[in-house]
């Protein structure tokens, strides 16, 4: 009975959001306050609502109720409990359904703690949040319904795609989720904001910390995904651009230009049509993003067009959102009051910059990712457009941006120094060049380009700490002073320093091993050596062993270095039973910020087995910086949300007036 | 009923939540919101924070003096409360309450009446299986086979139970679990004739009757245990069939025929194969032939490719119509569903299937068996409505 009562439960807040979506609107429009006071409530009965029907499937799940088709296709009675909870979201219907609840948890925090939002903003905020709610509520019950029963029921599930029988698919989509999702809150504002066509300071103060918990949420979620996919699918790659991948880089992209605009616009009431221009485009992409990968249509035009229902299902709510969120942007932005006046050089221009460059690479990202389909589409022609033109398009792109991060910190806000900066970071610059010298006089036959990588990573993790220590007042201040105004600083300039000390690392990470890794393919019987790196590997032989619900072969290697054994690493190769299909995974050691990566391949006539060894120097910095990334998010978002930027005092002789506001 | 009383509990819940701001805002009429004081109050609270920054020593005096005189500007922009909304409730607000109270229970009751399943009860396993156990006493034996594997997932290492349900299953024509169980019981139990000609046997129908060289691995295993054993004599020599060196099939079924005694249940089959095989023609007993599906296909085996697909095409679309004139035949339709998706014909197999569950509406127990013999076919059956 739980399940239909989730089902009910799920037609019911279809109806809640529909009223949350027309009644407090027109409360504002005609200034009923009755009216107005219906979203919030109705916010909060949404969420409890498909919180329920969230419940009943994740019961059904668990007691393995073969009566309910999702349930039947993707689990199975032997699947370990964790996935058995993990395999709710882990398909298209349940994944939709976690993704309408994230929604509407978010729509909930913003009608409990919106008492300091003015009356009509929070009555429009919600009614924009209930629309996106019913648009994918009527999807996911009309074309993707996970409450769908089958009568008789089978005795046993066709067991959930082994691939993403992991921990890493317990965590991953809930975090990217939690990202994309939580931008609807920034566009929600956004167009709440165009209707109302002014935006207050409590605007700015909502918006920064929503964008801050989203772009944290999505980046330790895209991090999460790369590293699951580096570890489960075997090809011992950390990112493929694959157009899965882009789908969530993109938002990322647009979401970081949001999170910087919404800064400036909160300390100096300036970029306001900036940020909203970028709220919508980040949300805009998270449903582009949804689309693509929810809509069969990446993995071929033509799957897409034999069950069409879903993808034109979701290509509609797609045009009617995007269209009419930038239709209204193009009818209302210039309604809106402009913001604080700067000077070209100053913190303020820097971020404009940022900006640009963000949604310029962006904007190759989304070319690349889009281009294949559509012309797939038109003529048919299947082409595959990967890493070289992304490494042609987007990285010309972003290595200037990462030349000028350190610079943004240091820039006065309103009117900067660049040449004051400049000096101050000379020694950052100095490091730096020194590091990329002797990475590039030590290694011997590497590529210049991998000492100028590393370089520029080594460039942001110095300009943050410059930035820190500047901050600190060093050089100009006793070392007691300077210890108490450390601590005095506020979290939100260590929360951005740490954000750009953990994207530093992930250059170093990638470059290094873009540059220095080593593959190796052998044909190894028992007892064969492997030389990988400083590492020999020793082939121990396979042997067979069985889980829950899979058998595998095992290949064991023990590792030394120098004649000495230090590790023992067990790769194998997986068969489902219920689905008969093969999966690899991965035995990686790891030594420092380095990783051996052995896969397990086909066995040969001879005895042999085929051994693919990665040497991977430096590899986890990628996913470590992008921690430490996250990390400067959560800091940021625990500041006290009340400052502004001190303007830098204007230089003699420029003093003419000019209007501020 | 239950479900109903719940159903409706929550309906009325729900309606009221929504109901009761529309009706606290009867009583009073009108309410002044100054959206510019929020914007007030967020100066305030930067004015403050300058002086704690000043204190901590992170700003310094003049560029606090510049940030207050910012803020103080914005703040005296603010103060002028220009931007005032006066809200009243109107009659409006009582469209709004039937709004509700229409909408919202019309939308819920009609849209899940239209897709839902109400009244259909939830059936997790744990309720289907172990409490069928005693009462059926080892009937039902789908529930025992889901029993035994239960006791497996959580005593993996246990090789008797392995070997027990590996025959099992090959009797139930799961082939892809009875050649794990086999290969779990030869783990955990070592070598046995059982257990490899078990196994061949799984082998050998998964990949569609060809004697693989893993097939025959197998059964040269089971062979060099027990040399006389007339399962791995049968297959290997249809492997050498198989393989087109016929003299040398032809005396492996010529000695597994004088080894046998003659009343042997595959004897018939095995004379057929001499027929087949151009000896032996004394004796053969074409009346005591293990039927035409034997024959035919072993005919098929020596047509080429496209000769044979047609002909089974062709025998399938016999049963087909046999079926049509008279769908009273379970192991018919079976076969039919399971021959279309041997053919690669998903879509007529669903056909099939749908047919079948169509004629067998109402017997729970065939229609079970379709469903079960569909989950094993990995067919997905439409979303059946109650």
């Amino acid at each position: 009975m739980i399940v239909e009562l989730g089902h009910y439960a799920l037609i019911m807040a279809l109806a809640t959001s529909l009223i949350q979506s027309v009644l407090p609107l027109a409360g504002a429009r005609i200034r009923d306050n009755g009216l107005m006071a219906v979203a919030a409530p109705a916010a909060i009965t949404s969420f409890l609502l498909i919180l329920l029907a969230f419940i009943a499937l994740t019961v059904s799940y668990v007691t393995s109720d073969f009566s309910v088709q999702n349930v039947w296709e993707n689990s199975h009675s032997l699947k370990p409990l964790i996935y058995k909870f993990s395999g709710v979201w882990g398909n298209h219907e349940g994944s939709m359904l976690l993704w309408i609840l994230i929604l509407v948890f978010f729509s909930a925090l913003v009608a409990m703690f919106g008492s300091n939002l003015p009356a009509s903003l929070k009555a429009n905020v919600l009614a924009v949040q209930a629309w996106i709610t019913s648009a994918f509520l009527f999807f996911v019950l009309l074309t993707s319904n996970p409450f769908n029963r089958l009568n008789p029921a089978p005795l046993e599930g066709r067991d959930l795609n082994p691939i993403l029988q992991d921990i890493g698919l317990a965590i991953h989509p809930p975090l990217l989720y939690l990202g994309y999702v939580g931008f609807s809150i920034c566009f929600s504002f956004a167009v709440a904001a165009l209707i109302d066509g002014r935006i207050d300071a409590a605007w700015a103060r909502w918006v920064r910390p929503w964008t801050l918990a989203a772009w944290t949420t999505l980046t330790a979620g895209i991090a999460m995904g790369s590293y699951w996919a580096y570890y489960e699918l075997g090809w011992g790659g950390w990112w493929f651009w694959d157009p899965v991948e882009n789908a969530s880089f993109m938002p990322w992209l647009a979401g970081t230009a949001l999170l910087h605009s919404a800064l400036v616009m909160e300390k100096r009431e300036a970029l306001k049509i900036w940020t909203i221009l970028l709220a919508i485009m980040t949300f805009s992409l998270s449903l582009l993003g949804t689309f693509l990968v929810r809509s069969g249509v990446l993995t071929s035009v033509h799957a897409f067009a034999t069950d069409p229902l879903r993808g034109i299902f979701i290509l509609c709510i797609l045009i009617v959102f995007i269209g009419g969120a930038f239709t209204l942007f193009a009818l209302r932005a210039q309604t809106l009051s402009p913001g604080g006046l700067f000077a070209p050089v100053s913190k303020e221009g820097a971020l404009v910059l940022n900006n640009l460059f963000l949604t310029t690479a962006m904007a190759t990202v989304l070319i690349g990712t889009l281009y294949p389909l559509v012309l797939e589409a038109v003529t048919g022609a299947k082409i595959s457009v990967g890493p070289p033109f992304f490494n042609l398009t987007f990285g010309p792109v972003m290595i200037p941006l990462l030349l000028a991060v350190p610079f943004g910190p240091l820039l006065a806000w309103k009117r900067g120094d660049i040449w004051a900066v400049t000096q101050r970071l000379y020694l950052a610059a100095g490091v730096s060049l020194l590091v990329a010298l002797a990475v590039t006089y030590f290694a011997t036959g590497a590529p210049v380009l991998a000492g100028i990588g590393i370089g520029i990573g080594v460039w942001l993790i110095m300009g943050s700490l410059t930035d820190i220590a500047l901050r600190a007042g060093i050089g100009n201040a006793s070392p007691s002073v300077m210890w108490r105004r450390l601590i005095g600083l506020p979290r939100s300039a260590f929360g951005g320093a740490l954000a750009h000390f953990g994207l530093g690392i992930s250059v170093v990470g990638i470059v290094a091993v873009t540059a220095f890794s080593t593959e190796l393919v052998a044909n190894v019987a028992p007892g064969g050596k492997i030389q990988s790196g400083p590492f020999t590997l020793e082939f121990k032989g396979l042997k067979p062993n069985s889980g829950p619900n899979y058998s595998e072969l095992q290949g064991a290697f023990s590792v030394s270095r120098d004649g000495e054994n230090i590790a023992e690493i067990v790769s194998a190769k997986r068969v489902y039973t219920a689905r008969r299909m093969p999966t690899t995974e991965a035995g990686i050691m790891t030594t420092g910020p380095n990783q051996l990566y052995v896969a397990l391949g086909d066995e040969t006539p001879g005895g042999g087995t085929v051994v693919r060894v990665w040497w991977k120097p430096w590899v986890t910095f990628i996913w470590f910086g992008a921690i430490i990334m996250s990390v400067g998010g959560v800091v940021s978002l625990f500041d006290r949300r009340l400052r502004i930027g001190a303007p830098a005092r204007r230089k003699a002789g420029a003093a003419i007036a000019e209007p501020t506001t | 009923m239950m479900f109903w009383v719940l159903a409706a509990v929550m309906t009325v819940a729900v309606t009221i939540s929504l109901l009761i701001p529309l009706a606290r805002h009867r009583q009073t009429t009108t309410q002044v919101d100054d959206t510019d004081a929020y914007d007030v109050e967020v100066y305030h609270d930067q004015l403050r924070e300058i002086e704690r920054d000043v204190a901590g020593g992170s700003l310094s005096a003049d560029q606090a003096e510049y940030a207050r005189a910012e803020v103080a500007r914005r703040l005296l922009k603010a103060s002028r409360g220009e931007n005032r909304s006066v809200y009243s409730s109107g009659g409006l607000g009582r469209i709004g309450q039937w709004v509700v109270i229409l909408i919202l229970p019309l939308v819920a009751v009609v849209g899940y009446l239209t897709i839902g399943n109400p009244g259909m009860p939830s059936q997790p396993l744990a309720a289907r299986v172990v409490p069928a156990a005693p009462t059926n006493g080892g009937g039902d034996i789908r529930v025992l086979v889901a029993q035994a594997e239960k006791h497996l997932a959580t005593n993996p290492q246990d090789g008797r139970g392995w070997d027990v349900l590996a025959p099992i299953y090959l009797g139930l024509n799961r082939m892809q679990e009875s050649e794990t169980a086999y290969r779990n019981a030869l783990r955990l139990l070592g070598p046995s004739v059982a257990r490899h000609t078990g196994l061949g046997q799984a082998l050998f129908a998964q990949s569609g009757g060809i004697v693989t060289a893993e097939v025959q691995e197998t059964f040269v295993a089971a062979q060099s245990l027990e040399p006389d054993n007339p399962l791995s004599a049968y297959f290997l020599a249809l492997g050498l069939a198989q393989e087109g060196r016929t003299d040398d099939a032809r005396s492996g079924f010529a000695e597994l025929a004088s080894n046998s005694p003659a009343d042997a249940p595959w004897m018939p089959l095995v004379r057929e194969h001499l027929v087949r095989l151009g000896g032996g023609e004394d004796m053969a007993d074409q009346s005591a032939m293990a039927g035409p599906d034997a024959a035919a296909v072993e005919a098929a085996a020596e047509m080429s490719g496209e000769e044979r697909m047609e002909m089974i095409s062709g025998m399938v679309a016999g049963l087909d119509a046999k079926l049509r004139a008279d769908p009273d035949n379970l192991p018919g339709w079976l076969r039919l569903v399971r021959s279309y998706m041997i053919l690669g014909k998903p879509q007529e197999a669903s056909d099939a299937l749908a047919r079948a569950l169509e004629k067998f509406d109402g017997a729970n127990e065939a229609r079970q068996a379709l469903m079960d013999a569909a989950t094993q076919f990995g067919l997905e059956p439409k979303e059946l409505e109650q």
